[in-house]
């Protein structure tokens, strides 16, 4: 342990490790610091546990207008036997000699003392000596004391200090408390080469503070684009406002698709796109919907704006301008879906998606792809499933071991896009298409069990959760 | 997705000796069945909407069957002819509800738990191929209680008889009124002064479509012989819906006779099977196999489709229940079921191609990494937000807002055109946390074109004590310098509601607006109950940076 110690702290602790029980002046007096100075640092050494200070009550005593007298010129009673010490002397003789309350008291102490005898005359009381008196122990504690003030502790005749407290104004009392600083044993063991030597507290607390940072989510996107980018995929880019047209129509959706309902899509507000697709890209969507769904299609239905429900809309899109032979894709965004927000649903989400289209694709290189962005971003127990998506055919699904949950749990879903998606839009080779949601790949990342946490903005999180998970 | 209650006990009778109940339950998710919980002999699992067929445990057991190689091919519908059953159709119907169709389902039982699985399927045939029962929609009827032949018509609203469910007759407009399944459905009807009914020969009401059975033909664990009908406004969605449940009684036991139909286009069904024919090359192209066509064959027969090899394709005959399937792309998911997916083995194919961001992407990248260098960390709102913080909290004049339709959450009803609100919002809601509070956002916002138009804007806040107009601009000068290497200027404006008068100004850059920056009016801090200073500023990018 090494401790800090300022200067006044240092010249306390030196005084106290030779000289323990200091009052607060004798510090003062040793180390030729103001009051002050010593009273902070006996505070400060108190807080560190290096110094503790007791308190303690001491009693004196010295002598009053009377004891001082006593002192100087003997008490009554030794006054008396002086007196009588030749002849016996008679009351009114020795009254005139001793004045006042002396009188009773030399005469009472005298006899106690077996000085003197009294005895009764014809012309009164006589006072005669009867045997030599030799100095009392009330005497010796007088010259004891003398003019000085006496501690309690060095007055060894507790009973001659009781009498004389008897009589009055002998001896005054005083009381003093006084604090006394004397080490801890911590304070007793503290190393002053050590701690002179520009060493610091390096164990001591500190204020926290905080990074600015990425949100923790957008690390999770930004780490899933960089993975797709790796793979040798090329970033587009689309807006989250869409004719139903390319989010609904060019999938392949028909227009009384339950998924097209209000309840699960946003509609915007009195809001049609005008121009939205070529007139040939509109008639053979048209066509494609009346061949395979038997209904007649309804261009209105095909303008109304939505908030886009997946990204797929974005790709599509682009491979209808731009029909490449041969190409790796992804598109990354928000989407949304009208639902009731809770633990597990967001109205707003992330979505990621990836194509490759080439004339040699596969549905084997697809879940091979797929292994391979899992591996990237450090899922390694992956296994597929069929399941269904209305523009893909073949469709498979995801699932991935999480070792945190200990069970499996659905991740992206993919497919090749039907032919009655690419044919009308003039797109000739495979399309392989997978994606899903991020917040999920998120959630698992960053153990949060509830969605919502990732749109909360709450600082407390934000400025603490780990960069590296 | 539905999901759909299986009894393990059940399932392995109806799959068949040769199984057991691990195999089972590791079979389900390759036939596309998810199991969602398992609790002792009880399965939930859920099913995909295009296989309504997977609604039942009889449609499960004959998939369990294929992949188990228990029993493999298709099932044929064999419709027998006998008997003497007929709909005649009047020309009336052909207005409201114009198609029927039907079968007859003999000499079969079944069980409570057959018959909640059946209404259960009814329910999801309704809300999928059924379009919520206005497409096509289904009853089932005890056949012993009806008299031959039986006549769709139309009726008037005055029309009584007694509803399902219940022991007393009522009118077809109370029924509408009283009734849920009325209030529901009853707008699939219009304002129609007739709707359609099926009435049997001695006048009784058989059925009210879409809308309710009548009690008299309630189907039973006592009932043993059947009457299928199917009306609707799509003849072939109405005949999809019919070989659904055709099959499943077929195969819970029950022999099949035909239901003749006639009147006003309308004919007897067939039920009879298509063929498509695929190439071995397709598949094996799709699939990236190499298949022998025997091997393809035999893929199929496990999906309970049948297939033969004809001039080097293969032709595949395929149920008439089996409707999702449209053509060869099909088939070649078929096959890889067939296959089975867990043998599948993925390959990694080998790209030329060289990836890369989006320049838009990359931008806002690196300018948030500037932000964050400023010291500020960055937040995410949704950009559906709620009228309350977007303008009423920010005192704003919301006449050119952007809303969306039916939201189902009181907190994201309008689009946001502006990023600002949700910070302080977020500030709002951090106000026990320690100062200073220093948050950015860039983020899409809406504005009305024709007829939308989306721009990137990035915002920032910083909320301290000593926050002020000339920190807040050595940031923004900061920001586009280290970013963009782009001066700004700041001009005084008085067009602004979020900021104090006289603490604005609007970001210039080549004599051109960008956006606004300045201290944030204390009576809109009141309204986010943030009792400390706080600065901010908001530039659109978009026309800046990006094209």
């Amino acid at each position: 342990m090494s401790q800090v110690l300022h200067d006044i702290e240092k010249k306390i602790i030196e005084v106290l490790k030779s000289k323990p029980n200091q009052t607060t002046e004798q510090l003062s007096e040793i180390t030729e610091l103001s009051i002050d100075q010593i009273r902070r640092g006996i505070e400060w050494l108190r807080l560190k546990d290096l110094a503790e200070v007791s308190e303690s009550t001491k009693k004196s005593v010295s002598l009053g207008k009377n004891g001082l007298e006593a002192f100087r010129n003997g008490l009554p009673e030794r006054k008396l036997i002086n007196l009588v010490h030749d002849s016996p002397k008679n009351f009114d003789e020795i009254r005139s000699n001793l004045s006042g309350l002396g009188f009773n008291a030399a005469i009472a102490n005298a006899r106690k003392n077996g000085w003197v005898k009294i005895e009764k005359t014809e012309s009164g009381q006589i006072i005669s000596k009867k045997e030599e008196a030799v100095e009392t122990p009330e005497e010796k504690l007088l010259s004891f004391i003398g003019e000085k003030n006496v501690s309690d502790e060095e007055i060894e005749n507790k009973m001659a200090l009781k009498f004389l407290m008897n009589r009055p104004d002998f001896i005054i009392e005083h009381e003093e408390t006084t604090k006394s600083i004397l080490l801890s044993n911590k304070g007793k063991e503290i190393d002053f080469e050590k701690a002179d030597s520009g060493a610091i507290d390096v164990e001591a607390n500190v204020p926290s503070i905080h990074p600015a940072r990425i949100h923790p989510l957008k690390d999770v996107i930004n780490e899933i684009r960089e993975t797709f980018v790796n793979l040798g995929f090329t970033e587009i880019f689309g807006d989250l406002s869409q004719p139903s047209f390319w989010n609904f129509d060019a999938l392949f959706t028909p227009q009384d698709h339950p998924a097209r309902e209000m309840q699960d899509t946003f509609y915007l507000e009195n809001l049609n796109a005008e121009k939205f697709a070529s007139p040939t890209q509109i008639k053979n969507v048209s066509s494609s919907h009346k061949n395979g769904w038997r209904y007649l299609w309804n261009i209105q239905e095909a303008k109304k704006m939505v908030l886009r429900t997946h990204t797929t809309c974005v790709t599509i899109k682009h491979l209808a301008e731009n029909k490449p032979d041969d190409a790796r894709i992804f598109s990354l965004g928000r989407v949304f879906r009208n639902e009731k927000v809770s633990y597990k649903h967001l109205v707003e989400f992330n979505q990621v998606e990836g194509i490759v289209i080439g004339k040699n694709a596969t549905l084997r290189d697809l879940m091979g792809i797929q292994k391979e962005f899992y591996r990237k971003i450090g899922l390694t127990k992956v296994k597929f499933w069929p399941t269904f998506f209305p523009y893909t055919e073949p469709s498979l699904q995801t699932m991935v071991y999480n070792e945190k949950l200990g069970k499996w749990v659905e991740l992206f879903g993919m497919g090749i896009f039907r032919p009655e998606v690419t044919k009308p839009l003039g797109i000739t080779k495979p399309v392989l298409a997978w994606g899903g949601g991020i917040e999920r790949i998120a959630m698992l990342k960053y153990g949060v069990d509830d969605v919502r946490e990732f749109y909360n903005n709450n600082l407390d999180w934000l400025r603490n959760a780990s960069k590296c998970q | 997705m539905p999901v759909v209650e299986l009894d393990l006990n059940r399932i392995q009778r109806l799959v068949g000796k040769k199984s057991n109940r691990k195999k089972i339950l590791d079979v389900l998710p390759f036939l596309g069945l998810d199991i969602e919980s398992q609790e002792g002999d009880s399965v939930r699992v859920e099913f995909s909407p295009n296989r309504p067929d997977y609604s039942t445990d009889f449609g499960i057991a004959l998939g369990l069957q294929g992949l188990l190689g228990i029993k493999t091919g298709i099932l044929k519908t064999n419709v027998k002819k006998k008997g003497n059953y007929q709909i005649k159709v009047d020309p009336s119907t052909s207005k409201i509800r114009p198609f029927v169709t039907g079968v007859i389902a003999k000499n079969g039982s079944i069980d409570d738990d057959s018959i909640k699985q059946l209404m259960n399927m009814q329910e999801d045939l309704h809300f999928g191929i059924g379009r919520k029962r206005k497409k096509s929609s289904i009853g089932l009827h005890d056949l012993d209680k009806i008299s031959f032949p039986l006549k769709y018509t139309t009726i008037d609203r005055e029309h009584k008889f007694t509803p399902l469910n219940s022991d007393t007759e009522s009118t077809i407009s109370e029924i509408l009124q009283n009734t849920d399944v009325g209030q529901n459905y009853g707008d699939i009807l219009g304002q129609s002064s007739k709707i359609p009914i099926i009435l049997d020969t001695d006048g009784n009401t058989i059925s009210f479509p879409p809308i309710i059975n009548s009690a008299l033909t309630t189907v039973t664990s006592e009932t043993k012989n059947i009457l299928v009908e199917v009306t609707g406004i799509d003849k072939q969605s109405a005949e999809d819906m019919l070989a659904v449940v055709t099959a499943v009684l077929e195969n819970a036991g029950f022999e099949i006779y035909q239901l003749k139909i006639s009147g006003s286009k309308n004919s007897t069904p067939t039920l009879a099977s298509r063929s498509i024919t695929i190439d071995s090359d397709l598949t094996n192209r799709i699939l990236g196999l190499n298949l022998s066509p025997s091997s393809i064959i035999l893929c199929l027969k496990k999906c309970r489709l049948d297939a033969k090899l004809k001039n080097k394709r293969i032709e595949c005959s395929i149920p008439r229940y089996r409707f999702d399937i449209f053509g060869p792309m099909d088939l070649v998911e078929e096959v890889a079921l067939g296959y089975g997916i867990d043998n599948l083995d993925p390959t990694l194919p080998v790209s030329q191609n060289i990836g890369s961001k989006h320049s838009i992407t990359e931008k806002l990248d690196n300018s948030s990494m500037v932000m964050v260098g400023l010291g500020f960390i960055e937040a995410l709102n949704s950009s559906l937000t709620s009228k309350q913080i977007l303008y009423e909290m920010t005192n704003k004049n919301s006449s050119d807002i952007i809303s969306v339709t039916g939201s189902k959450s009181q907190d994201h009803t309008i689009l946001r055109d502006s990023i600002i609100p949700g910070l302080l919002e977020n500030l709002s809601s951090n106000v026990h946390e320690t100062y200073p509070q220093k948050l950015f956002e860039s983020g899409i916002v809406f504005s009305r074109d024709s007829p939308i138009k989306e721009s990137i804007n990035l915002s920032c806040v910083n909320a301290s004590k000593n926050a002020n107009f000339s920190d807040m601009k050595a940031v923004l000068q900061s920001f586009l310098r280290t970013s963009f290497n782009l001066q700004c200027e700041t001009k005084t404006t008085s067009d602004n509601t979020l900021f104090t008068s006289g603490r604005v100004a609007n970001i210039v850059i080549n004599n051109q607006n960008f956006g606004q920056i300045g201290e944030i009016d204390s009576s809109i801090l009141e309204n986010f109950r943030i009792r400390t200073n706080v600065t901010a500023f908001e530039i659109t990018l978009s026309g800046l940076i990006f094209d």
